[in-house]
């Protein structure tokens, strides 16, 4: 059956590269094993899952569908883009690289999300991720994620026990822009806009300040600009931030911290900015 | 056409490679939380509460779920379909456990506790701090509180110390004015507003 399968697929493959007509992919439960390129639209239904050896280089403008699906009826869907090897996704400007709902009414959850777990490689530049579960999460490997959108996700940008660079992102229209359990990361978090979601930053638990979180723009979200969970009792320092006001009451009154739970700790936010940062400026304009 | 052969031989790796398997389901989205209801408007707004509250201090998943009364939400809770909701004392002594009616609430909560823990390793927390009249058994009261899975509150760990800060919180007057509020407006809503006025989100 499963030969079947893969005989009818390649047969739907092989007039499309030949022909040079925009190629498409329909991956179901698949797992990638070997160098590919991924152009046009590819279709995700399911997990699929780029194994320890596989390496895939996604061209700009090209779209990535994940398929609303939800087998454990949980709410939130199942199709996923899970990377143990090399993920390489590299935009334009121009021509941004799409990660997106299949639904007809996409929504956020609509797909789980793309997630890099020991990757090899990971880097994302110029991509859209949009109504996710997470836009992406990164655990346990290094990885670069700079001048993308994150968006109408519940976590846009979501990482833990890594080394990170965020730069030049816009991270907006989600319930949180960035959420993070530092657990011995070296991140950078830097030019970034995380705007109009309902949290700004969500800073879970397990921080030691380590983080360097700066030159950000952390203006018009929701609820709060920063909120730490439960289980962080640590401080947390974000300095060289812009908050839409150098008013430490403005500030802080967006800030769920100690101020609101005695049982957390303080989030500290030393020289706020005088002005929106200009995001596009990340490879120029040093952190502090 | 660079691109296009290496997108085709790549294609074709990938082709040779579905024959090998189905990758496993991973994590990190973390398990839902789901929280049953009785279904009345109380019940609705009790379990929001919990709902908004553990989503938005933990960012777990939480869904809620309505079951048609003590019994089945109590039989979805033993059968771990549920995670937790809001019983009354009365209701778990007399109706649940088929147990004589104590009048002392303190001297209630206390037995009910002990059984549910020992028997059904289920877990009452703190109660809320106010009584339902309408649904207590004759001689018992009724005092709500959170009723959760002891293997819940073990694979989260910081979870009895947040759904505790309800505790005592809601008197007799909060509630009645929750549920009116709930009239006009959905439960999420209802609690996010009480949650929020009272710096617990």
């Amino acid at each position: 059956m499963r030969r079947s399968f893969v005989i009818l697929l390649l047969g739907a493959l092989l007039p499309a590269g030949c022909l040079g007509t925009k190629p498409s992919l329909h991956l179901v439960d698949a797992v990638v094993e070997a160098d590919v390129v991924w152009q046009g639209e590819v279709r995700i239904r399911g997990v699929v899952t780029v194994k320890k050896q596989g390496r895939v280089v996604i061209l700009p403008g090209t779209k990535i569908v994940f398929e609303p699906v939800d087998r454990d009826g949980d709410g939130i869907g199942d199709s996923e883009l899970l990377v143990e090897g090399a993920l390489l996704a590299r935009g334009t400007a121009e021509a941004p690289i799409l990660f997106t709902s299949g639904a007809a009414e996409p929504k956020p959850q609509d797909w789980k999300y793309l997630y890099f777990d020991f990757a090899k490689e990971a880097v994302l530049e110029h991509v859209v991720s949009e109504y996710a579960y997470s836009g992406v999460q990164v655990h346990f490997c290094r990885a670069t994620v700079r001048d993308s959108v994150f968006r109408y996700n519940v976590d846009g940008v979501r990482f833990s026990t890594v080394n990170i660079e965020v730069a030049g992102n816009r991270m907006i229209h989600n319930t949180h822009g960035l959420r993070y359990e530092e657990r011995g990361s070296v991140a950078s978090v830097h030019h970034n806009d995380i705007r109009n979601n309902d949290i700004g930053i969500f800073a879970v638990t397990r921080s030691k300040d380590k983080a360097t979180i700066a030159r950000n723009n952390l203006v018009d979200n929701r609820n709060y600009s920063v909120k730490l969970g439960i289980e962080q009792r640590e401080d947390v320092t974000l300095p060289y931030n812009w908050w839409g006001t150098t008013d430490g009451e403005q500030i802080a009154a967006g800030i769920l911290d100690r101020r609101i739970d005695p049982q957390l700790g303080r989030v500290l936010t030393p020289a706020p900015l005088t002005g929106p940062v200009d995001i596009s400026r990340w490879r120029e304009e040093k952190v502090p | 056409m660079k691109y296009l052969t290496r997108f085709f031989c790549g294609s074709l790796a990938l082709l040779l490679a579905l024959s090998i398997g189905v990758p496993h389901g991973s994590a990190c989205v973390g398990k839902t939380l789901v929280i049953g209801s009785t279904g009345t408007v109380q019940q609705q707004v009790l379990a929001q509460l919990l709902a908004v509250l553990i989503a938005e201090r933990t960012g777990t998943s939480v869904k809620v779920a309505d079951f048609s009364g003590h019994a089945a939400v109590h039989e979805a809770l033993v059968k771990a379909d549920i995670d937790m909701y809001v019983e009354y004392t009365g209701v778990g002594q007399v109706e649940i456990l088929r147990k004589e009616a104590i009048a002392d609430s303190d001297a209630l909560f206390k037995a009910v506790k002990e059984v549910y823990n020992q028997d059904l390793n289920l877990i009452w927390l703190k109660p809320l701090g106010f009584a339902n009249k309408q649904e207590a058994p004759a001689g018992a009261p009724a005092d709500a509180a959170p009723v959760v899975r002891k293997d819940t509150l073990k694979k989260f760990p910081a979870l009895a110390r947040l759904i505790n800060k309800l505790g005592g919180r809601i008197d007799d007057a909060t509630i009645e004015q929750l549920e009116k509020q709930a009239a006009g407006q959905p439960p999420h809503k209802v609690a996010r507003g009480f949650l929020k006025q009272n710096r617990l989100i």
